[in-house]
């Protein structure tokens, strides 16, 4: 009768000395945290097979299609962005082509997410301290956190392989699509784990995260450039991601780098539990850094502290810009091949190879103006965060008048993305090996500039106005403007009603020309609009929530 | 110095928001030179009245004074002469206690170095810490720091201790002891009885946004009946009925009971029939007076409240 006080939920104690206790529990626990995120993972990811393989059904209808594309698929900016093209005159080797990398980026960042939602994030909360006062084996919940999350992997895999067999494609290259891809999001559980025991943040520990599959994606991205014909550098084996490619679905086949790839989950998921229960409470091995006791000058001014806090994502966005800008550079390269009038399917695509080369080239600059617009709405929307629950009221209660104070985030806003419409839109032409020139590509580019200013008028605008809506509304509003200027066509919507959209005014050069009277109309409307909200917030009271 | 202009003046101060309203003409003054205590139940206004003196929302109606200026139209200009800190300080979460220091300070005119350091110390707060990583406590302490570290004629402190232990409450009370050592002013906002006590010349209890007590803290306390506690050498039941006499509670020879300070003369008399053994008077404390105003569900003119019963 002595232990029968505690035998009542713990009925089932494994013969794992206990360490296992409460599992069954932890798992159902972190379902229900769960479920939402893990479903539309899942859903969405393998979703993108069906889709993707009927859109270059239709792009490569025929054998001589897909021959005369493999003759230009492989191009340096598609082997460093999606991986080195094998078997590019298959309706399969084109299906890794287009969607391989996508998908098994995404699976890596949904782990490393997942695993620190539930895991350090947790921890840093203080909810794994009311978990682990109840009759929870050490290994419990952790085990649970990897399983669970590792288990989103396998789904997804399955479900990528019986898509494939959905679209008829073959069995064996099917099931080893699902099984790379699985096995770079099982391989990124094991890099979560390991990361969640080394910072003490739930902040740092999906920074660690993000920036191992950064290190990993570009080791196979210089190996797939350097690489020996569709042979890989041997450089590929230093990244996990390398060996999911080596698996090669769709054209070799192989089943054995799996095994490395389970391998290193296992591993590392056994060496991140050690850790953990040779380790204090919310302490991770790299110890938080302490930082400056005192604020430079340079802080203390009003753009500098705007700079300090946007730091991260300025960063970010112009790398961002940098990327886009050289892919787009180097798909240019890949189009003019393609635009070869010896081959009869360029011919039958579009008759003028100038100006097919011109239209792409424009609709590059409207995906540059597109992120440098998202870049300004972003920066502009921190002062709505900044508001509402953060330090604006001690900022405002010192001697900073409300137009200094919004003034620096427009200033780093509108500098910003013009920064980024010239850097991203002079590379382009710049990698784009000699088919056009950087300038006149900066050009184009930076003629969307005030589209972008527009946008930040109607964040403003909003911000005066309507305070506690304004960060969703500017959102939609962009979502519908990017909407209309690239699908607007296709919804055969007027040509003047497309004209009358930011994004859409803008001539899309160099394929049309220039044109002076929408830049000066947009950019008058983006002042008389950033008047009025500046002047409404200049009046208004603060909204804190 | 000609002192003639109040540090804060503020008089029939209305605000509403689109629902409640918030202010219903408020009156609050603070002299130069003066700490005064603003004493409130929550949601009695204390923060939107601090809210509208900092420029921070905008008054309907009445008249606020901040060091003689407009607190709207003259925000830049008069923030550079006082401090503030809030009852719920939210800072940068990536920058360090120390930079938002110097940050928060320079915006109000620039801290002493020396008394900054000295001011780390005396909180005991590590200013190379992330902001994110602060507790309620600490968070407040930076706010506290960068606003004790400058020259400001004037302080503001929204709650300032409700996050902070025991000993760094103690430690608050001399800096603002310092201070008014020093002749610059206090606007103190805090639920601490015993703070309010040992720092505030003056204060104004609000409630439902109006102003229902004002004046110096002895003044207040003449308006109160203090608490007396007898022995008799008889059954203290005879006091019963006895006039002035009032809350008596009797336990055998022992009786407690309140009496104002008008009728006190005559409560003694008749007590001394009674060859008193001991007695005991407290005057009444703060806590006696605020707690009537938070329990009092009726909202009665000042002038009628010791009159009745």
């Amino acid at each position: 009768m002595s232990a029968s006080p505690a035998a009542g939920d713990t009925a089932s104690i494994p013969a794992t000395n206990g360490v296992l206790t409460g599992f069954g529990l932890c798992v159902r626990l972190l379902l229900r945290r769960n479920w939402l995120r893990l479903l539309i993972w899942a859903v969405l990811l393998p979703l993108m097979i069906p889709v993707v393989y009927s859109s270059q059904q239709a792009a490569f209808p025929t054998q001589t299609a897909r021959d005369s594309y493999s003759q230009v698929a492989n191009t340096p900016a598609v082997a460093a962005m999606t991986g080195l093209p094998y078997s590019s005159g298959s309706l399969g080797g084109i299906l890794v082509i287009k969607i391989w990398m996508t998908l098994a980026i995404s699976l890596a960042f949904a782990s490393i997410f997942l695993l620190t939602r539930n895991g350090r994030a947790d921890e840093e909360a203080g909810r794994t301290e009311l978990l682990r006062a109840q009759a929870l084996g050490r290994y419990a919940y952790s085990l649970a956190n990897y399983a669970v999350v590792g288990s989103l992997s396998v789904v997804t895999g399955l479900l990528i392989a019986l898509f494939s067999l959905g679209e008829k494609l073959p069995t064996a290259g099917s099931f080893v699509m699902g099984g790379s891809v699985a096995g770079v999001g099982l391989v990124f559980v094991g890099i979560g784990a390991l990361c969640g025991q080394l910072s003490s943040t739930s902040r740092g520990a999906n920074s660690l995260g993000v920036g191992f599959l950064a290190v990993f994606y570009v080791i196979r991205a210089v190996a797939d450039v350097r690489a020996d014909g569709s042979r890989s550098s041997g450089l590929s084996w230093l990244s996990p991601i390398g060996w999911a490619q080596n698996m090669r679905a769709f054209g070799d086949n192989n089943w054995w780098p799996f095994l490395a790839l389970l391998a290193f989950t296992v591993i590392s998921c056994a060496v991140a539990l050690r850790v953990e229960t040779h380790r204090d409470l919310g302490m991770g091995l790299l110890a938080e850094r302490p930082g400056p006791a005192r604020a430079s000058a340079f802080l203390t001014t009003h753009v500098g502290l705007v700079l300090r806090l946007q730091r991260t994502p300025l960063a970010a966005w112009i790398v961002g810009a940098v990327v886009a800008g050289l892919f787009f550079g180097g798909v240019a390269t890949a189009m003019a091949g393609l635009l070869d009038p010896s081959t009869p399917w360029a011919k039958a695509f579009v008759g003028d190879s100038q100006n097919m080369l011109n239209s792409v080239l424009g609709i590059f600059g409207l995906f540059n103006a597109l992120l440098a617009a998202a870049f300004a709405v972003q920066i502009l929307t921190t002062a709505r965060s900044q508001e509402a629950g953060g330090p604006l009221e001690l900022e405002l209660a010192g001697s900073v008048s409300r137009l200094r104070w919004f003034g620096g985030h427009v200033l780093v806003a509108a500098a910003g993305s013009a920064a980024m419409l010239l850097l991203g839109g002079w590379l382009t032409g710049a990698s784009s090996g000699g088919v056009i020139s950087g300038l006149t590509t900066a050009g184009a580019s930076f003629a969307y500039w005030p589209a972008v200013l527009l946008m930040m008028g109607v964040f403003t605008f909003l911000y005066g106005f309507a305070p506690r809506h304004s960060v969703s509304i500017a959102w939609a509003i962009y979502g519908a403007f990017l909407i209309l200027a690239l699908f607007g066509r296709l919804f055969s919507l007027s040509e003047d009603a497309i004209r009358a959209t930011p994004f859409g005014a803008v001539p899309r050069m160099p394929a049309e020309k220039f044109s002076l009277t929408p830049m000066l109309a947009l950019t008058v409307v983006a002042l008389v609009l950033g008047a009025l909200g500046i002047w409404r917030f200049s009046t208004r009271d603060i909204e804190s929530e | 110095m000609s002192t003639t202009v109040a540090a804060i003046e503020v008089s029939s101060l209305r605000k509403r928001f689109a629902r409640t309203l918030a202010l219903d003409g408020l009156n609050l003054s603070v002299d130069q030179g003066q700490v005064t205590g603003f004493l409130g139940p929550n949601g009695s206004g204390k923060s939107t009245t601090i809210r509208i003196l900092l420029g921070l929302l905008r008054a309907d109606g009445g008249n606020a004074r901040l060091l003689g200026g407009d607190p709207w139209h003259d925000a830049v200009a008069l923030h550079r002469r006082i401090a503030y800190v809030p009852g719920d300080v939210s800072l940068w979460p990536n920058l360090t206690g120390g930079q938002a220091i110097d940050i928060i300070a320079r915006l109000h005119g620039g801290a002493d170095k020396v008394k900054r350091e000295e001011l780390l110390e005396r909180f005991q707060l590590d200013p190379t810490k992330k902001a994110r990583s602060y507790s309620k406590g600490n968070r407040q302490k930076v706010a506290l720091v960068s606003a004790l570290a400058t020259n400001a004629e004037l302080l503001i402190l929204d709650e300032p201790t409700s996050g902070l232990d025991p000993l760094m409450e103690e430690v608050f009370t001399e800096c603002i002891q310092e201070i008014k050592a020093q002749g610059r002013s206090v606007l103190l906002s805090s639920h601490i009885f015993t703070e309010v006590e040992k720092l505030c010349d003056t204060i104004t209890i609000i409630r439902d946004g109006r102003t229902v007590e004002a004046g110096r803290l002895n003044e207040l306390r003449h308006l109160q009946r203090s608490v007396v506690a007898v022995s008799l050498d008889r059954d203290a039941s005879v006091l019963v009925g006895t006039p002035g006499v009032n809350d008596l509670v009797v336990d055998g020879k022992h009786a407690t009971f309140t009496v104002s300070e008008a009728e006190l003369g005559a409560v003694l008399a008749a007590l001394s029939a009674y060859s008193p053994h001991s007695l005991v008077s407290k005057p009444p404390s703060l806590e006696a007076i605020f707690l009537r105003h938070y329990s009092d569900p009726l909202q009665r003119p000042v002038s009628t409240r010791t009159a009745g019963i």
